[in-house]
């Protein structure tokens, strides 16, 4: 997942990716624990940071990185872009309007309890989200119809400028959880552990009928909101002391810890991937960018 | 032979057969299920169909509008009941950001196969409650948008909007919803069985050889009855009914145009930037030559609560003739 993100990072400067560009770096603990819990079934809605959630989800990373550095082979056809990526066939969709998902996962959570198919339905949102309308509505209606919405909230502590701390009632998001009926956990996203716990006992909640659940896991958004955010909100004391916690260093060490891989074995998994992204990068740019007399297609069906 | 019905009723008609041919179709709003509707437009449909499937809500247009797009991606062919067109701007997010934009985002991959039902036009609600804004759908690419003005065309453009896989917005008139089907003098013969009128076709009231009066939902009585009043004074006027704003049949347009060389377009969305200046635009840019032009609609001012002031900014048959008589010169 770092590697993916560091791997866009490569076409900002070049301007292949010539708009914004959100990455998750520092964020990676909090996808990375929902591998392996979801299945094609149950829906994921994600954000404008959405890159770490579709790779969670198993969406194809290739056809990601295509449609992110504007290629005709990309996931939508170049037509998306790297904030609007979708895939049906995995029930994985992302909206560039902050909070604008949840209500999205609680029709997908309805879907699921009228087919009765066991699915839960996950929105990924940021901190500033939850201070939206929609994010209100949502809950509660996932609470008062009992609906298998799981609301994974990665509080970074800021919203682009505005700290958290500033912007809620509550000190913290998952105490509003009981006033939606909903189960509410915060948890330190930098360990990923913490997450996957809380995440598969809100998965199996959601599957047993139980209603929805909010995870409010912390963690540090390591860039500036977006690529080229010159980030003066934050103090470099801050930025500095908190990118020294990094949640794939922290896993690292607590597996050599457990003696489960050597720091060898890790380096050298490190490496082989970061090859495979470097040569992903080189076949995707001999992609060919979509046609432009094709602009106007794909506005109706009909 | 009418049946007896009123408007809202042949809606809930054509709700209840499309409920019943597609097991995927939910209709989720306020009150539509219990209470049937506001205006009676989903009366009887839970009762058959079950609280499931016929879904009220609380009132959070927000969380329907967006349930709406994540059942679009389950499969389903939800009915979103906005009550008043004029609360689309606490969700209009959904509706412009996802419900029109998805499919194209998604390079054509995905589909919104979602309506959205709303009811529109003055009644003496005042500013909050008597809008149209048909101009402000058709404005925001990939919404289809359609405004009947009868219940023949009620019944059947419902019915294609259920089966479109694209989005459409259809906006009744609340003026027209309670109307009953006998009194109106077009479009007041409604089968009992299913049947569509297609999306995107105008259709000619009355055929006429000095002026095409281009109108559509609940001005469109009133300008058949200028049509009728100025024909004492030799004027024979072609009224069309739009019928659909997105697509805009301008073939039946420019047909018609051609022949006149005089064209009003009564509108009671607003006047700026909306329905009328798009349709003489495309009749200019089509080339087609012009006599004579000119725009009847709400003169950019919210609509006033006091009838005096209604009556003075929402185009109504004696606005219409008088426009009429200005445009052409019989004496």
């Amino acid at each position: 997942m770092r590697q993916f993100e560091l791997t866009c990072l490569q076409g900002v400067p070049t301007r292949e990716i010539h708009g914004e560009l959100h990455t998750g770096v520092g964020q990676e603990a909090i996808s990375a624990a929902m591998v392996g819990f979801l299945t094609k079934e149950d829906a994921l809605c994600s954000t404008h940071r959405n890159h770490l959630h579709a790779i969670a989800k198993g969406v194809d990373m290739r056809a990601m990185l295509a449609e992110i550095f504007e290629k005709s082979t990309g996931l939508c056809g170049g037509y998306g872009g790297h904030m609007h990526l979708f895939d049906s066939d995995l029930k994985f969709s992302a909206t560039g309007i902050v909070g604008a998902g949840v209500p999205v996962a609680l029709g997908h959570a309805y879907g699921a309890q009228l087919k009765q198919n066991n699915a839960v339905a996950v929105a990924v949102v940021g901190d500033g989200a939850v201070n939206t309308g929609a994010f209100h509505e949502a809950m509660n209606m996932a609470g008062a119809m009992k609906l298998p919405l799981i609301v994974l909230v990665e509080n970074n502590e800021w919203a682009i400028s505005v700290p958290f701390s500033a912007a809620s009632a509550t000190e913290t998001i998952a105490e509003r959880a009981p006033s939606w009926a909903a189960h509410g956990v915060r948890v330190d996203g930098l360990d990923v552990e913490q997450v996957v716990d809380a995440f598969s006992n809100a998965v199996q909640r959601g599957r047993a009928g139980q209603g929805p659940s909010i995870i409010e896991a912390m963690c540090y958004r390591f860039r500036g909101h977006f690529e080229g955010d010159a980030d003066l909100y934050r103090s470099t004391e801050e930025k500095e002391r908190r990118r020294a916690a990094d949640p794939i260093e922290r896993i690292k060490a607590t597996l050599i810890e457990r003696s489960l891989a050597t720091a060898a074995e890790l380096d050298g998994i490190e490496l082989s991937i970061s090859n495979s992204m470097a040569e992903m990068l080189a076949s995707v740019r001999s992609d060919p960018s979509p046609n432009a007399a094709d602009a106007r297609r794909y506005v109706f069906v009909n | 032979m009418s049946r007896n019905l009123n408007l809202s009723q042949c809606i809930s008609e054509s709700l209840h057969l499309e409920m019943e041919r597609d097991p995927k179709v939910i209709v989720i709003g306020e009150d539509v299920g219990a209470q049937g509707g506001v205006f009676g437009a989903t009366r009887g449909l839970q009762k058959k169909f079950g609280s499931q499937r016929v879904v009220d809500t609380p009132i959070s247009e927000s969380a329907i509008t967006g349930m709406g797009v994540g059942l679009a991606l389950e499969g389903f062919r939800p009915v979103l009941e906005i009550m008043f067109v004029d609360f689309i701007g606490v969700c209009l997010d959904q509706v412009y950001n996802a419900i029109a934009k998805n499919h194209y985002m998604s390079g054509g991959r995905i589909r919104m196969p979602i309506v959205i039902k709303t009811a529109g036009g003055c009644i003496g609600s005042g500013a909050q409650h008597s809008q149209c804004l048909w101009g402000l759908f058709a404005h925001l690419p990939g919404l289809k948008v359609v405004a009947p003005s009868n219940p023949y065309d009620a019944k059947g453009l419902l019915a294609s909007a259920v089966e479109s896989d694209d989005p459409v917005i259809f906006i009744e008139h609340k003026g027209l919803l309670l109307k009953r089907a006998e009194d109106f003098t077009f479009g007041g013969e409604v089968p009992a069985e299913r049947y569509t009128v297609p999306i995107g076709e105008a259709k000619i009231l009355r055929d006429g050889r000095d002026l095409t009066l281009i109108t559509l939902s609940g001005t469109v009585a009133p300008a058949v009855l200028a049509a009728e009043a100025v024909a004492k004074s030799r004027i024979d006027v072609e009224v069309l009914d739009l019928r659909s704003v997105v697509p805009l049949d301008m073939v039946t347009v420019i047909e018609s145009v051609r022949k006149t060389g005089r064209v009003l377009v009564v509108d009671e969305d607003y006047l700026s930037f909306g329905l009328s200046g798009e349709v003489i635009t495309r009749l200019v840019e089509a080339g087609v030559a012009l006599k004579s032009v000119k725009r009847l609609a709400v003169p950019d001012v919210p609509i006033p609560g006091a009838v005096t002031l209604e009556r003075a900014v929402v185009p109504n048959a004696d606005s219409i003739e008088a426009t009429i008589l200005e445009m052409v010169d019989k004496r």
